[in-house]
């Protein structure tokens, strides 16, 4: 990548010019939406009415993080739950997939009719109704299990994890093995400690799949107590998309769209916290592995 | 009696390797677990397409009725439009969705400035990590007849657009929002293929003259076409899906029977007053046949293009 750079670097070109143009229109494209979110989400509503979009809220409130947070419709357990179930979820889902991925990245007998199974179900399945009637058969309908369960384990992650593990030096295994460990210690002293980059890369990729998972919490959650926050997220703005005719405002300042923005401001959050963290790794072409498969 | 010496022989090898190997069936007990359960289990659901289902009998109890579903479905205009509605916005799909990211992926590449372009490229990947619910609420609210895009127009003397309340419209952002969300993230993979291209093959264009468009012609393009045919190829072998969970998301009343594709057709099915179980069973079965019998084919042709396939059910080399 050095050389490449060298290559052609000394004077700025028209080319140069035109592909930073068109980057940095690109790049203002994807952040106005998030911007207009954050100033509709400090506006008020009068300030709403007359400035669809602006590039500063004209006068900042809190009126409608306060609003949201007092609705009293159980934001604060949705958050809380779904802390809960992205944090199991992730947890034992990486336990799960780095087993399985170092197990198959070992030559053993039945490896071979195991791992065709195993890739089979990432290309058929069972559809709606089976998986919702399955879930009923094991008793995981309306429970935080059944939706963790549901998406605790991604076969393209154990490919990749696995590759990982293949392209550690075997003289390391060996060397451990002449100590007298087994494959559980070799996985555990070896195999992990020597992948922790692409381990930390896949577990946030799977909490972060847990935290934007909608569709069967939806689907399968009936009690408020156990909702979570996208489906939280989506029922607010579906009931605001219904009222839309009706005149906007609660009073206070705060206004049905700005407290949907904030809403998707507070789901949002920990994903902005914890993507610069992602970035630094796949970049570095972690995903590359899934190229092939 | 030498050959059942050998048999004998080999049969005790077999049961040294597979005592050898016990710590790793044991760990794999879990995911094998949770494989039959949460996949295979659903997987054997899918016999009740042949089904009339009923609670008192259940997933697999209930009495067997033939092919009458698959009847209804072809019987059924709204299911024989879902099924054009999904292969059409899936080939469109191709046309307005697949070219961007590898366009991106060589812009990205010809920019200047490292810093800069590392920080582009952050901005660019971000809206991977969030869902269609936050996603199509954020543009629904931008796109809307009184949102910013609207009223920015108006501002400018420009007449209102019906974005999300007109079939034609809405079609275009879906592609639009799509490549929105996912354009950065896609042009990942091409990026890390473009920067494994031998430094020397841009020297030697540069000695022979070739200018930098020229360059990407003849040097990067060449490099990325298996890369672009293989991808290509994976997405006619997905053909039956085109987009769920945006659609579900973005969809409103007015035109959700413009986008109505198969999957967005299974879920109305299902979650209205009187549901036929059976029936939503035969539509997913089909859609999930078709999905693999056209993989299967694709992977076929990969391998026929490339001379290695994605995925072979061939012994895997030893490796040391």
């Amino acid at each position: 990548m050095a050389k490449l750079e060298q290559r052609k670097r000394k004077k700025f070109s028209k080319l140069d010019i035109v592909t930073f143009i068109i980057m940095t229109i690109l790049v203002i494209l994807i952040i106005v939406p998030f911007w207009s979110a954050i100033v509709i989400s400090f506006s008020t509503n009068e300030y709403y009415i007359n400035h669809r979009f602006s590039l500063w809220p004209g006068d900042f409130t809190l009126a409608n993080y306060i609003a949201l947070f007092s609705r009293g419709d159980g934001l604060l357990t949705a958050y809380g739950n779904t802390i809960w179930v992205s944090v199991i979820g992730t947890v034992g889902g990486m336990v799960v997939m780095t087993m399985a991925a170092y197990v198959f990245s070992r030559r053993f007998p039945g490896r071979r009719i195991l791992f065709m199974i195993t890739i089979f179900s990432m290309y058929f399945g069972g559809g709606l109704v089976p998986t919702y009637l399955n879930l009923k058969n094991l008793h995981l309908l309306n429970t935080h299990t059944g939706v963790i369960m549901l998406t605790l384990v991604s076969v393209s992650h154990i490919i990749i994890i696995m590759k990982g593990f293949e392209a550690v030096p075997k003289e390391l295994e060996e060397a451990a093995k002449i100590d007298g460990a087994h494959d559980f210690q070799v996985f555990w002293k070896v195999m992990l400690p020597m992948n922790k980059p692409t381990l930390a890369t896949y577990a946030l990729f799977t909490f972060v799949d847990l935290w934007n998972n909608w569709y069967w919490p939806m689907l399968i959650l009936t009690d408020s107590d156990k909702n979570l926050l996208q489906v939280y997220l989506r029922s607010i703005v579906n009931s605001a998309s219904k009222m839309s005719g009706m005149a906007e405002g609660s009073g206070m300042g705060s206004f049905s769209m700005g407290i949907q923005m904030a809403c998707i401001l507070v789901v949002i959050l920990p994903v902005m916290l914890i993507y610069p963290y992602v970035q630094k790794y796949f970049v570095k072409g972690i995903y590359v592995g899934s190229v092939k498969m | 009696m030498n050959v059942t010496m050998k048999k004998e022989k080999k049969r005790s090898k077999l049961a040294i390797e597979i005592w050898n190997a016990k710590y790793l069936y044991l760990m794999l007990i879990p995911f094998v677990v949770w494989l039959i359960l949460f996949e295979y289990v659903p997987m054997a659901g899918n016999v009740l397409a042949f089904k009339e289902y009923n609670a008192v009998d259940g997933l697999f109890g209930s009495p067997g009725v033939g092919l009458k579903h698959f009847e209804r479905l072809f019987s059924t205009p709204k299911a024989v439009k879902a099924i054009f509605n999904t292969i059409i916005l899936s080939l469109q799909r191709i046309v307005f969705e697949f070219p961007v990211p590898i366009i991106l992926a060589l812009i990205t590449t010809e920019m200047r400035g490292k810093k800069i372009k590392k920080v582009y490229q952050t901005v660019l990947t971000f809206p991977h990590f969030l869902s269609w619910v936050v996603v199509s609420a954020i543009l629904i609210s931008m796109f809307s007849e009184a949102g910013a895009v609207n009223s920015v127009m108006s501002a400018l003397g420009i007449d209102s657009i019906p974005f999300l309340s007109d079939s034609l419209f809405f079609r275009a952002m879906l592609f639009i929002t799509h490549n929105w969300k996912e354009m950065g993230w896609a042009s990942i993979i091409y990026m890390a293929t473009i920067s494994s291209i031998d430094p020397g093959l841009y020297e030697a264009a540069e000695i022979d003259g070739a200018s930098r468009l020229k360059q990407i012609w003849h040097v990067t393009l060449p490099a990325l076409l298996p890369l672009i045919s293989m991808r290509l190829i994976l997405k006619i072998g997905s053909i039956m899906s085109a987009g769920f969970g945006q659609i579900l998301t973005m969809r409103n009343s007015v035109v959700s029977e413009s986008v109505q594709i198969l999957d967005t057709y299974i879920y109305d099915i299902t979650f209205r007053a009187l549901p036929n179980y059976g029936f939503s069973t035969a539509v997913g079965l089909f859609k999930g046949i078709i999905n693999f019998a056209l993989l299967m084919l694709a992977n076929q042709l990969v391998g026929k293009l490339t001379g290695e396939k994605m995925w072979s059910f061939e012994k895997r080399k030893k490796t040391k």
